[in-house]
């Protein structure tokens, strides 16, 4: 069982590694993640949002809607945690209600 | 070669995070390492996106400086050079409260889990089960 | 244009219910169940807009916040998504009208989270739907995945360890669909489907986009429960509450394999999987190892659920049949999409059923089932309608999936899928064939004479009833449907938007 584990983790990280073989070198300023679309935030991000902090503008603004999304997660997450492990008071002795 | 395996040191590192991970999802037993296992293998993912935002050559935080802020009232534009991509950064704030909201089911589940059988180990609730006959 | 807004608002408003489902439910209890509905048949109504605008006015480019893709997220709607976002709510909403009995009798102290939940779930699915954007799909597949593994774990029996084996290889799937989407980003710079397809192909040689795919279809059939990687689905659909088994067995199975044949046509489009991965020929053989394995596993079960839960698998197989089929055929994607419908409402119906036999009399083991076709006609007839279709009774859904992936198998001349079509189907009678057997011809023997007379009618409630009697007559009604002329020009649309459908 572990052996075939092993095996398994080695193919799923060879694999991996096979991926990386044709990225751009770490933090290469030329790699197209920093050239194709996040060149605009930096540059525009002020003028469209008058926030400093670009992290923040995009965000909230340029990517609102993902973190409506997460908000959502959590959201999600409490009512999952709610249901799952609120329990009737009664249970408790009625004193409590 | 040396050379090649340097400049990408970040993602073997990454690489091999996550396999620890994902040995332990598999192969623990007990049902709290699995999650820590799971923590460790969203962790690694987390570590190989916000090490693609980074920029060599003098490239800092993603947060303009007042000298940026001021031409940019004057409409030139700041240098990308100056600072690092900030998409890795703001995908990774979503996918962190992803993951620690995916850890707080699993733990309620597990506390569901522990008020059913007593145990976490696998084996054990596994034997718990047959014997209840289902 | 009142039109476009209609992308996002359908992700709203079940939202936005979901909110006054908790903060209503405060003070009133009775009014959650309300509530849903509204916020379902909401839904459904903007689903039905949202076709007929993409049928008269093609596409929908929504941007959310208005900015620009690929810096802003953008909301995209075609024939596709319209086609699955008018299935999936009309499925949620019939889900909604039989949750409440269902809800009332399992869980009477947990209305609240739990209407609140499936509101959440179906935000998840109408989210996943109707996105343009990688990384947005991702979000909302943890909406969709953290809502139903809190519904799933609060089940009966084993229901919090078929939750957790869910939450460990859900949350595998999920990372690893993430993983994909950064080697696309790292060697593209760009999460907007539209944007990477335009991109990519300079790319197609490239060893991380190649992982990317890899990774990413992994991710997905994961949570599709596509053959090898089906291990959470079993427990999961057998031992969640009734209406939550109903909605994950036809909701939550199909949208993601609607994000897979999503991101595997309009992002990394067809050239690519033909030419750089040659993926296709392994997906029919392992749909065909899917179809007979999971009808042997359900043969070998005598929990209904769970021998329903196993016919899943059997037929993922058949959609992915159609997907594996769809380079090598003029019908190209058709009887996949074909099947996504028919199967969603074929198991819904069995799903509604089953449930329904366990709501009223509590049996799960067929062979307690004697003489329940007498008990209950109504729920019976239901289930055999949607049985007899699976089979291949025509004009039933069923039939009209295998006659199609048959065609589609023929113009492609791989005629051993033909063989596996004909055996799966033999293994289909098989084990659908006992459960008519004991519910309705051993009613004289055994126990069954015991009771003899004293078999009374003793049906489900209406609202248990309808929505399950609507989806058997569906069932034969979208068969001939199928059949017509009616609906080619989605079909051919969504196959001439992903280039297919006309042999090179």
């Amino acid at each position: 069982m572990k052996v075939f584990v092993l095996i398994m983790l080695l193919m799923t990280g060879g694999l991996l590694a096979y991926g990386v073989k044709d990225f751009p070198g770490w933090s290469n300023p030329n790699a197209p993640a920093s050239t194709h679309v996040s060149p605009r935030y930096i540059q525009a991000a002020y003028t469209k949002t008058h926030t400093p902090n670009i992290v923040t503008a995009v965000l909230a603004d340029y990517r609102g809607y993902d973190t409506l999304g997460e908000t959502v997660v959590i959201f999600t997450a409490g009512m999952g945690v709610i249901l799952m492990l609120r329990k009737k008071r009664r249970n408790k002795g009625k004193d409590n209600v | 070669m040396f050379e090649y395996i340097v400049s990408k040191f970040n993602y073997w590192a990454y690489i091999c995070l996550m396999m620890i991970g994902l040995y332990a999802m598999i192969v623990k037993g007990n049902l709290v390492k699995k999650l820590i296992g799971m923590n460790i293998f969203q962790v690694s993912i987390i570590l190989f996106y916000v090490s693609v935002g980074a920029k060599s050559g003098g490239a800092t935080v993603p947060i303009l400086t007042a000298e940026d802020i001021h031409h940019a009232h004057a409409h030139v534009l700041a240098n990308p050079l100056q600072y690092m991509n900030p998409l890795p950064h703001v995908l990774m704030l979503t996918a962190i409260v992803v993951g620690i909201a995916t850890t707080g089911v699993a733990l309620a589940i597990i506390i569901m889990i522990y008020n059913r059988y007593k145990t976490l180990e696998e084996d054990e609730i596994l034997v718990i089960r047959k014997e209840s006959g289902v | 244009m009142t039109y476009e807004h209609f992308a996002i608002f359908i992700v709203i408003v079940p939202l936005i219910f979901s909110f006054l489902v908790v903060l209503l439910g405060l003070f009133r209890k009775g009014l959650c169940y309300p509530l849903t509905m509204v916020a379902l048949l909401v839904s459904f109504i903007i689903s039905l807009g949202i076709l007929d605008s993409v049928m008269t006015n093609g596409t929908i480019h929504y941007h959310v916040g208005g900015w620009a893709p690929p810096w802003g997220i953008e909301l995209v709607v075609d024939y596709f998504n319209a086609f699955m976002l008018v299935m999936l709510t009309f499925i949620a909403l019939l889900t909604g009208i039989y949750a409440k009995k269902s809800v009332q009798q399992e869980l009477p102290e947990k209305i609240v989270p739990f209407y609140a939940l499936f509101l959440l779930l179906v935000t998840g699915v109408i989210g996943i739907t109707v996105t343009g954007d990688l990384f947005n799909l991702f979000v909302f597949l943890e909406i969709l995945a953290l809502s139903s593994y809190a519904l799933i774990a609060i089940g009966s029996d084993g229901a919090p360890m078929a939750a957790f084996k869910y939450v460990i290889m859900g949350t595998v799937g999920a990372c690893f669909y993430l993983l994909g989407v950064g080697y696309l980003y790292v060697v593209t710079g760009s999460l907007n489907m539209a944007d990477l397809r335009m991109l990519l192909p300079p790319l197609y040689a490239n060893g991380a986009v190649q992982t990317a795919f890899i990774f990413i279809f992994i991710g997905l059939s994961l949570k599709a429960a596509f053959f090898p990687l089906h291990a959470w689905q079993p427990d999961a659909y057998t031992y969640a509450p009734s209406t939550v088994s109903v909605i994950i067995s036809t909701v939550v199975a199909k949208t993601a394999v609607y994000a897979l044949i999503r991101v595997i046509f309009s992002v990394f489009t067809v050239d690519f999987i033909t030419l750089y991965v040659s993926i296709l020929d392994i997906i029919c053989w392992i749909s065909a190892i899917a179809m007979i394995y999971g009808s042997i596993y359900a043969i070998r079960q005598f929990n209904l659920k769970r021998m329903l839960a196993y016919s899943s698998i059997a037929n993922v197989g058949y959609i992915m049949l159609g997907v594996g089929l769809c380079t090598s055929t003029s019908l190209g994607l058709t009887p996949a999409l074909m099947h996504i419908l028919n199967d969603t409402l074929m198991k819904g119906c069995m799903f509604m059923a089953a449930c329904a036999f366990i709501y009223k009399t509590g049996l799960w083991d067929i062979r307690d089932f004697t003489g329940l076709g007498r008990k209950m006609p109504y729920t019976s007839f239901a289930f055999i309608l949607a049985s007899l279709a699976m089979i291949g009774m025509p004009p039933g859904v069923g039939f009209v999936t295998k006659l199609y992936l048959i065609i589609a198998i023929l113009d492609a001349g791989q005629y051993a899928f033909v063989a596996v079509i004909f055996f799966s189907t033999l293994l289909m009678i098989t084990y659908f064939w006992r459960v008519i057997e004991i519910m309705y011809i051993k009613v004289e023997e055994g126990e069954g004479s015991e009771k003899g007379s004293a078999i009374s009618i003793d049906e489900a409630s209406m609202g248990m009833l309808i929505p399950g009697l609507i989806l058997a007559f569906l069932c034969f009604g979208i068969g001939i449907l199928w059949l017509t002329d009616i609906p080619s020009p989605i079909l051919n649309a969504i196959n001439s938007g992903f280039g297919l459908g006309v042999i090179p």
